[in-house]
């Protein structure tokens, strides 16, 4: 009986420790467990470069919340609060006519913000930051997606149109960089996997980057869209950790064979 | 106890079998009929480490000799990679096994892959050679 106990005890812990997102630096860089302070460039603002994730891979990062486990957003039985459930009644009625083929990530159109609440991963679960002090530069791994966020204290430009990840201008507020988004496209969604998440082109984001030591990256945003949502979604803030490799991959997108697979299983499940 | 084990177990691989469809970049749950396992051995014609999911396409031969093309679903080639796949170990011409779950619609060859199993014994699952048990 007492060996049943401790192997039943055994399953249990082997199981949750393979849903439960792993701590933030929990799997970092190799001098983890010694982080010094955050690393400064030359005109002595916190540099954010580095691949950032939530502590491990697809196959290891999964479960509750995601990499880097979101926290807040809602009270103890709260579920926190996401982008489509600040939806205007009008809104959500016409979301509810949309499913997971209607997804625009299937068609390999990234998202305007990110599936795990991270813009810096869009689709995935890595993202890379190469500061100077000029200029921050995000990359995104899944669908190749990046941003290119002046800090010169220059306006938004106005002479392109809208883009799948809008158009950002940077600003330190202290050690915080602060990162302003607007001139998105209304042709991709919040979120992926399905999560029906479409928004207007007067969506607004700003997010605030806070490297806290050199192996920590905190990220909070403020979601706007008043042609869609009721009041402003706010983002539960975010920890990532560097990853212990220098460089996120470069791999195509097809989608074809998936798109395919979603909208047959579609009139299998719906007739439609 | 057994019983109370055997209900454990049966929690924890749900939880873990949730867990890795909750990652995919599709519902694996609305494509895929977790209630029809398959299983298939033929050889590779081509592998595509492609966003947002991975695809290995196989020819199927039936005992009649016929020869059926399956298409089979994996993890984001990313994951793959990092989890110790490699675009180099799996081609044209590799013989497999492959056992997974069949799409909804009866009509397709297609599956959403749980295990791929070469001629030397090497099992891969949706996210690599040396993903969790999660991802199983």
């Amino acid at each position: 009986m007492k060996r049943e106990v401790l192997t039943l005890i055994g399953v249990v812990a082997v199981a949750l420790a393979w849903v439960a997102p792993p701590l933030a630096g929990q799997n970092a860089a190799p001098g983890a467990a010694s982080a010094g302070p955050a690393p400064r460039m030359a005109d002595g603002h916190p540099d954010l470069s580095g691949v950032w994730w939530g502590g491990a891979d697809i196959g290891a990062a999964r479960g509750r919340g995601g990499p880097g486990g979101a926290r807040g957003g809602g009270g103890r039985g709260t579920p926190p609060r996401t982008f489509a459930s600040l939806y205007k009644p009008d809104v959500a009625a016409k979301a509810k006519t949309l499913g997971d083929k209607d997804d625009p990530t299937l068609r390999c159109v990234p998202t305007a913000f990110g599936t795990l609440n991270v813009s810096l991963f869009d689709v995935g679960a890595v993202g890379q930051i190469i500061a100077t002090p000029k200029m921050v530069v995000m990359l995104t791994e899944t669908y190749h997606g990046f941003r290119l966020v002046p800090t010169d204290g220059r306006p938004h430009r106005d002479d392109v149109p809208p883009a799948y990840r809008g158009d950002s201008v940077g600003r330190w507020d202290g050690d915080t960089f602060v990162v302003d988004t607007t001139n998105f496209t209304d042709n991709t969604w919040i979120s992926a996997e399905g999560r029906v998440s479409p928004h207007s082109d007067a969506l607004h984001v700003v997010e605030r980057y806070r490297r806290v030591d050199a192996n920590t990256l905190e990220i909070e945003a403020r979601v706007e869209d008043p042609q869609m949502l009721t009041e402003p979604w706010i983002v539960p803030k975010q920890t990532l950790v560097l990853a212990p490799f220098d460089r996120i991959m470069s791999l195509n997108c097809s989608g074809v064979e998936t798109q395919a697979l979603m909208d047959a299983a579609a009139k299998q499940n719906t007739g439609k | 106890m057994k019983r109370t084990v055997r209900i454990v177990l049966a929690w924890s691989l749900a939880s873990l079998g949730f867990a890795a469809a909750a990652w995919a970049h599709h519902s694996f749950a609305a494509a895929f009929d977790m209630n029809k396992p398959v299983t298939v051995q033929g050889t590779i014609v081509q592998v595509r480490l492609e966003n947002p999911h991975s695809w290995f396409f196989l020819d199927v031969k039936d005992a009649s000799g016929k020869v059926e093309r399956w298409s089979f679903e994996a993890g984001t080639p990313s994951g793959m990679i990092r989890n110790g796949f490699k675009a180099s170990l799996i081609g044209k011409g590799t013989q497999v096994t492959i056992k997974g779950f069949h799409a909804k619609d009866p009509s397709q060859n297609v599956g959403m892959l749980r295990e791929l199993v070469t001629a030397d014994g090497t099992v891969y699952g949706l996210f690599g050679s040396q993903q969790g048990p999660g991802a199983q």
